[in-house]
């Protein structure tokens, strides 16, 4: 089986030329590429663009990826960038239709449209942190990432990792009190 | 209460705030069993921080096409102008070599005691000098002869633990000669194989 071998073997593959190898990479982190596009960005469409120019960009930077890291860290950081710069181009960005139907897990309809309006606010909110915010607090809390590789992903150290979420953290906070 | 950075037993919002973020509402350091303002602020905290929670908690529906979009954009990248040709009277009949590859490779995945095979052609070394001096060709594939009706191929095979390596080998070039001939019509064909990896 194909999800036997480990996603170093692939690398090396598709660095010698083997595009099936790839494609296989692909299947596996491009789930992880859109979804940490979205939490970013808040909509869909933006999000897949850059999870699709990530993929892409990681294909054509394979040859000098030297394995240092593993390679979802390394696509973590592509599609960081690619989210940074499309922020840093369109400066705003609003959510549209960015939350699905929420699991019914209370017991009625109007439970649901509380869950759902909450969930609105929370994406409202986390868009509306400046950038560096933003990454921290979708890295370590949405991907559940430790703050060591959110700064291996980042190019910043772990102090001002920690930083950017006390302070990302605490608009959260803040701006989800006045929504309540 | 968020705008205070410490609340009135002394202790830092943000190391509250952080504690319950982090799912660590419920433990309790020995200060905050005994502190009231603590334990209030963890229970506003964590009801603020629930849509949060839930919301990270929830499946992110990846939209299909991403896939084929990629594979798409990079096929179109790939410079790849190396056919199999066959020259027939009402026209020529080309088929991609990496078309050639991926027969070979999914015929490799079925040989017994093989995890994942994976096949590419073999002229990716000369291709580049190849092109620039058929750049001006009128019919550039064929003037290179690119593969003509000879295949050579490489596949990349990791084995699971246990098979002889060898006897899989050949398999795997016997399956992948096999396939080639059947579904493209080439009949002199090279199959290189390279055992790289034990699968466990």
């Amino acid at each position: 089986m194909i999800s036997d071998v480990e996603d170093t073997y692939l690398v090396q593959r598709a660095q010698e030329g083997y595009q099936d190898a790839y494609a296989e990479l692909t299947d596996r982190h491009g789930r992880l590429a859109y979804r940490v596009a979205l939490r970013l960005l808040g909509n869909h469409h933006d999000a897949e663009d850059v999870a699709q120019e990530a993929l892409i960009t990681a294909w054509q930077r394979l040859p000098g990826f030297s394995a240092k890291s593993s390679f979802s860290t390394w696509l973590y950081q592509i599609v960081t960038r690619r989210a940074l710069n499309r922020i840093s181009r369109t400066r705003t960005t609003e959510p549209l239709d960015l939350v699905g139907d929420v699991p019914d897990q209370a017991s009625g309809p109007g439970d649901t449209a509380v869950q759902r309006g909450a969930a609105e606010a929370v994406v409202r909110a986390i868009t509306a942190l400046p950038p560096q915010q933003r990454v921290a607090i979708v890295l370590h809390h949405f991907e559940g990432l430790p703050n060591a590789e959110v700064a291996r992903i980042t190019g910043s150290t772990v102090p001002a990792v920690r930083s950017h979420l006390f302070r990302g953290r605490r608009k959260l906070t803040k701006t989800l009190q006045e929504w309540r | 209460m968020t705008d205070l950075d410490h609340l009135a037993c002394g202790c830092d919002v943000n190391e509250v705030i952080e504690q319950v973020a982090d799912g660590r509402a419920g433990q309790l350091t020995e200060h905050q069993r005994d502190c009231p303002a603590c334990q209030a602020a963890l229970q506003e905290f964590s009801r603020l921080w629930e849509p949060v929670r839930r919301l990270a908690a929830e499946p992110v529906p990846v939209p299909a096409g991403i896939k084929a979009a990629v594979a798409s954009q990079i096929g179109k990248l790939v410079s790849d102008v190396w056919y199999t040709l066959h020259l027939a009277e009402a026209g020529a009949l080309r088929i991609a070599a990496r078309v050639v590859a991926k027969v070979a490779g999914d015929a490799a995945s079925t040989a017994p005691g093989v995890t994942v095979a994976f096949g590419r052609s073999t002229h990716r070394k000369i291709a580049g000098p190849a092109e620039k001096a058929t750049l001006r060709h009128d019919y550039r594939h064929a003037a290179i002869g690119v593969l003509g009706s000879t295949a050579v191929i490489d596949l990349a095979v990791a084995v699971k633990y246990g098979h002889r390596l060898d006897a899989v080998a050949r398999e795997v070039q016997r399956r992948a000669i096999a396939a080639v001939r059947a579904k493209t019509g080439l009949q002199d064909i090279t199959v290189n194989v390279t055992v790289d990896d034990i699968v466990a």
